[in-house]
């Protein structure tokens, strides 16, 4: 067979998901996967500035708290003011990026690991000032019954089917702007820059804009999936954007592969369903048999620890990578006997 | 002005614990350029294993006398050899292998650890916080209007002797040399034959003993504890740990005490000022690192390339 | 009924049907007296009707939610040694909305998700917290699914806008209901008591956090409405340990009281700890019920002595009716009550009522939700370890009993107690 048509043929499952509701009724399944849908496009968000740029932001809920809250005050009872859903997708994505562009300017003279600290300052400061600002935000509340998105009049309500086909439609949207991104000129840049950034200067690329531009595409991303999150949520509050949450996020990165799209697809989707579809379920499968002092959700957080350590140690590449970060990766480890095993293994590969 | 001089102490015994908390961050940027994200937890496990420790002595109340100074000074001692001891095998297990890797590789492994740490304590003690048995009396004295507890002096000054002793330790022992070296220029360093490993284990033998130290001294302070306390603590002893100018010893206890005034006049001057403390704090952070990354001590230091 | 949930309903009937009909070929009987439910949903459920419990269990938070499940146990266990019409029975199924040991409205909103496409289940006890019920009210209202937290206080969640703005499904019929009082009784009755045991100038604290915020902010407005000064209002950081600093603005300020709006977890114990080692050593502390546990006299410790805080609930061992409930509990547990395991257990029992007479109205066969809701609406009149308990429109107890306890001797000592309602 041609392997252009070979390689199209592995996305044809992927054309079959939109059947999904139409197969599965079961509301609690489409809930997950539209929950799951966010995290994914967090997770496409995160790898243009992480994978892409190589700049670390552990501070990444922060933007999705703004699009989240952008929703929350401009299309509910909140002041009045109903915007409808589909605009305030691409104004919060907008509102994003400017706050991605102002954490971006001041801190971009940062060596990478500054730029993580700096990044999960912000995301700390950002939650806790919603919920300082009581009068505007309800402070711990939350602001709730937000505006329901329709389309075409029909009002999406608490039902997670039309939800589901929203986050489908803007992952393929994610997909697309993303692997164009990848391929541009500025993608380059990106890579360019995260390889060696002095060099990359000396090259004569921008890195100021480049970064900048990382920074705010990858906040454009989380300030969709905050709104579509939260319309579906009807919820806003601080608590959904811990640290926790940034780090979630990070671990569906490291784990499907830092820079290669469909790994991203595929990390988010395989934490996303461990841990609100897996750990759950088989806590309430023991917990059926008597087993009640096991609670595998206890050990959520042990999950992304042990994720993040064993893959940055055994596979920084992560389960999919994209070929050029797992060269990158690769050939920094010094371990000879790791090296050894790996010229082997790339020998292979590269067959 | 008794109010002044009162939140003056409050801040200070608070900068005490993050003080000895950045002592151990700046030694292992110092050296390796790592934050190492999990110091907060081994400092969140000073506290455990001190509890674990006390415990074990069978001591749940005050303690007078020379049993008092025999209770604290064997706890505090193992509890900082235990947390070393977690600190060697954490950079043994995780970190050595990618000591040359990009930089973000360790960090993320860091916090991956941090993670571990966390979800380990939350499964040993639970997730509520653990009352800490009141070890030390603690009579007050009155100075001026100002009330001063002793447990309040007895942080303070662990903090500045534990800065000296370590300062005094890096200037003039051997081992201090190697480790001065190594932060300066690995390899030449080991050329000249010093054993990095060896050198690298050592720093994070000791910038986690310290954090035993916290751990204990924080215990008594506080008489509690929970699996969580590190995150939050260990954010800010980063926080002054750079405003000090990190890998510079006595710039992390200036940065400790300077974190802790800072959050208790914020909670005074500020109206409503306990819920913006962290705000504050890690605004300072990033108001340091954008414009000041060298911090109030240390010395600009072109990235090595 | 939407097309989505109803499409989700009949699959999760269909699929719990199939495996139902798998393990026990003898359940035959089928119905079709509901309309949103198709016929599979008898067989589906075979014969046991589930009670979901949607609580903390896990972590600091499980201190409140266990015993207050374990009131619902009692309640299933007893009713099943009851005649119950067309040969059901009840079980429990629990569900535990704590992550790292701290409830979670997300978790809760899942958690409800859960029992909402679980056909077996008509009814629900829980949440245990404010801002949890506030992400599952619209969902259970949406799915007219009955649910009676024993616990939440905040006013918003029934009451006025805010009330409303959470049943905008089913504007008609609200499905929430609670057999405990509302914040702005609890803090009226804190601010009450204050005012009788002679307090005068108060300094606030509370944990930013829903219920605890909400508690303050009804204390304050009520205790200076009751001739009270009020100080300070201050509002702690999440996860905070060192209280000096704020300790030390409010000493300066001569309060004779502090109040604490929160739990025993998000501060109220710690706090309380750390004013042994100021001048306010000596000064009283007032709470609500979120201080009501056994983790605030473990973490207090001996500062604990003089503290004082309200339970909306009435003191059992003042009412007869609670007697025999408090000697079953001990019995059946070990242990004894905690402070929301009567209004657990009357939960389930109001519940349980109504599903029964529903299931004699729809001829002996599974009912509807719908009207197990109506069914537990129109409660009057309830006899029960609490009291006797009825719901007005908005779904709010018609009885709300406050007690005021005052630890010393590091025991919870009951003080007073006010019906608001009468």
């Amino acid at each position: 067979m041609n392997p252009a048509v070979r390689r199209s043929l592995r996305f044809v499952p992927l054309l079959l998901l939109p059947l999904v509701p139409l197969v599965d009724h079961n509301n609690s399944h489409i809930d997950f996967l539209a929950n799951a849908g966010a995290f994914i496009l967090l997770a496409l968000g995160l790898n243009i500035v992480v994978g892409f740029a190589g700049l670390l932001d552990l501070g990444y809920a922060a933007f999705f708290a703004i699009g989240s809250y952008s929703y929350a005050m401009l299309a509910s009872q909140q002041f009045g003011i109903h915007v409808p859903f589909w605009v305030m997708l691409f104004a919060a994505s907008g509102i994003a990026a400017i706050f991605g562009i102002l954490l971006g300017a001041p801190t971009l003279r940062l060596r990478g690991d500054y730029l993580a600290i700096v990044t999960l300052g912000f995301g700390e400061i950002v939650p806790q000032t919603f919920l300082n600002l009581s009068q505007y935000t309800n402070g711990p509340n939350g602001i709730n019954s937000l505006d329901s998105p329709s389309l075409f009049g029909h009002r999406f309500g608490f039902s997670a089917t039309p939800y589901f086909y929203v986050m489908l439609g803007l992952i393929v949207i994610g997909v697309l702007l993303a692997s164009n991104l990848q391929n541009s000129r500025l993608g380059r840049a990106w890579m360019a820059i995260r390889e060696d950034e002095l060099a990359a200067r000396h090259m004569g690329i921008n890195t100021t804009a480049a970064k900048l531009s990382a920074f705010a595409l990858g906040a454009s991303f989380s300030g969709l999936a905050g709104v579509a999150y939260a319309a579906k949520l009807d919820l806003v509050s601080p608590d959904q954007f811990q640290f926790n949450v940034s780090v979630l996020v990070l671990s569906m990165l490291v784990l499907g592969g830092m820079g290669n799209i469909p790994g991203v697809i595929v990390g988010s989707f395989a934490l996303s369903f461990i841990n609100s579809f897996l750990l759950p379920q088989s806590t309430n499968l023991v917990h059926s048999i008597g087993l009640t002092w096991i609670d595998f959700t206890d050990y959520r957080f042990m999950l992304y620890g042990v994720i993040l350590v064993a893959m940055m140690l055994f596979r920084p590449e992560g389960l999919i990578p994209s070929r050029q970060r797992r060269a990158e990766l690769r050939e920094a480890l010094t371990d000879p006997g790791i090296s050894a095993q790996e010229q082997t293994e790339y020998q292979g590969a590269a067959r | 002005m008794d109010v002044f001089y009162q939140q003056l102490i409050n801040g200070l015994s608070l900068g005490g614990i993050y003080a000895l908390i950045a002592l151990g961050y700046t030694m292992v940027y110092g050296i390796i350029e790592l934050i190492n994200f999990a110091h907060g937890d081994v400092y969140t496990l000073g506290t455990f294993f001190s509890l674990a420790i006390l415990t074990g002595l069978g001591v749940s109340g005050e303690v007078h006398g020379l049993a008092l100074v025999g209770v604290v000074l064997v706890t505090m001692l193992a509890a900082m050899l235990l947390c070393g001891i977690t600190g060697v095998l954490i950079e043994r297990l995780a970190y050595r292998r990618l000591r040359n890797a990009p930089r973000l590789a360790p960090l993320i492994t860091a916090i991956g650890m941090s993670f571990i740490l966390e979800n380990v304590m939350q499964l040993w003690k639970g997730p509520s916080p653990i009352s800490f048995p009141a070890v030390i009396p603690n009579p007050s004295f009155q100075a001026g209007g100002v009330e001063i507890a002793a447990k309040q002096i007895l942080v303070i000054v662990l903090a500045i002797v534990m800065m000296v002793a370590l300062q005094l330790f890096i200037r003039n022992t051997k081992m201090g040399k190697a480790m001065r070296a190594t932060a300066q220029d690995r390899d030449a360093a080991q050329l000249m034959g010093i054993n990095i490993n060896t050198t690298i284990a050592m720093t994070f033998l000791i910038g986690s003993a310290l954090a035993g130290a916290a751990g204990f001294v924080s215990g008594v302070y506080y008489g509690t504890t929970w699996f969580f306390n590190g995150f939050e603590a260990g954010l800010k002893a980063f926080t002054a740990a750079v405003l000090g100018g990190i890998g510079n010893v006595a710039g992390a206890m200036l940065g400790g005490f300077l974190i802790g005034l800072v959050e208790a006049f914020a909670t005074q001057y500020i109206p409503q000022g306990a819920q913006w403390t962290n705000v504050v704090v890690f605004s300072v952070l990033v108001l340091v690192l954008v414009f000041r990354p060298s911090g109030l001590l240390g010395e600009a230091v072109p990235e090595k390339v | 009924m939407r097309l989505g949930s109803a499409l989700a309903r009949l699959s999760a009937a269909g699929l719990s049907a199939a495996l139902l009909a798998a393990c026990s070929p003898s359940s035959t009987t089928t119905q079709s007296t509901s309309t949103s439910s198709a016929a599979p949903v008898a067989a589906a459920a075979g014969n046991v009707i589930k009670i979901g419990v949607e609580l903390p269990l896990s972590g600091g938070d499980a201190s409140n939610g266990i015993p207050t499940r374990n009131g619902v146990i009692l309640a299933v266990e007893e009713s099943n040694k009851t005649a119950i019409p067309g040969g059901f029975s009840y079980a429990v199924d629990d569900l535990d909305d704590a992550v790292q040991g701290k409830h979670d409205p997300a978790l809760g909103a899942q958690n409800t998700k859960t029992f909402i496409s679980d056909a077996a289940v008509l009814a629900m006890v829980g949440p245990f917290n404010s801002n949890v019920a506030k992400a599952e009210i619209p969902l259970t209202n949406d799915a007219q699914l009955t649910q009676i937290s024993p616990s939440n206080t905040s006013n918003g969640l029934t009451q006025g806008d805010d009330g409303r703005k959470l049943r905008t499904s089913h504007p008609e019929l609200n499905s929430f209901f609670r057999v405990c009082t509302t914040d702005d009784h609890q803090g009226a009755a804190d601010a009450a008591f204050a005012k009788k045991l002679g307090f005068k100038a108060v300094f606030i604290v509370d944990d930013n956090e829903t219920y605890g915020k909400g508690l303050a902010d009804v204390f304050e407005a009520q205790f200076k409405k009751g001739g009270g000064t009020v100080l300070g209002h201050e509002h702690l950081n999440a996860g905070q340990t060192d209280f000096k600093a704020l300790l030390t603005k409010a000493q300066n300020l001569r309060p004779d009281v502090v109040f604490f709006g929160g739990t025993t977890v998000s501060g109220g114990g710690l706090l309380r700890k750390q004013m042994g080692d100021s001048a306010l050593k000596t000064v009283a502390y007032v709470g609500g019920d979120g201080i009501s546990d056994d983790t605030f006299l473990k973490t207090a410790g001996t500062m604990a002595n003089g503290s004082y805080y309200t339970v909306a609930a009435p003191e059992t061992s003042k009412l007869a009716s609670a007697k025999t409930f408090v000697a079953n509990y001990k019995k059946r547990f070990g242990v004894d009550v905690g402070p929301y395991s009567a209004n657990a257990y009357t939960a389930a029992m109001i519940e349980i009522a109504a599903i029964n007479k529903a299931i004699t109205a729809a001829g002996n066969k599974m009912p509807a939700r719908v009207d197990v809701t109506k069914g537990v609406a129109a409660t009057k009149g309830f006899v029960s370890p609490i009291g006797t308990v009825g719901f007005d429109a908005n779904g709010d107890t018609t009885a709300p009993i406050l007690s005021l306890y005052k630890i010393s001797g590091g025991k919870a000592v009951f003080v007073d107690q006010v019906n608001l309602k009468t």
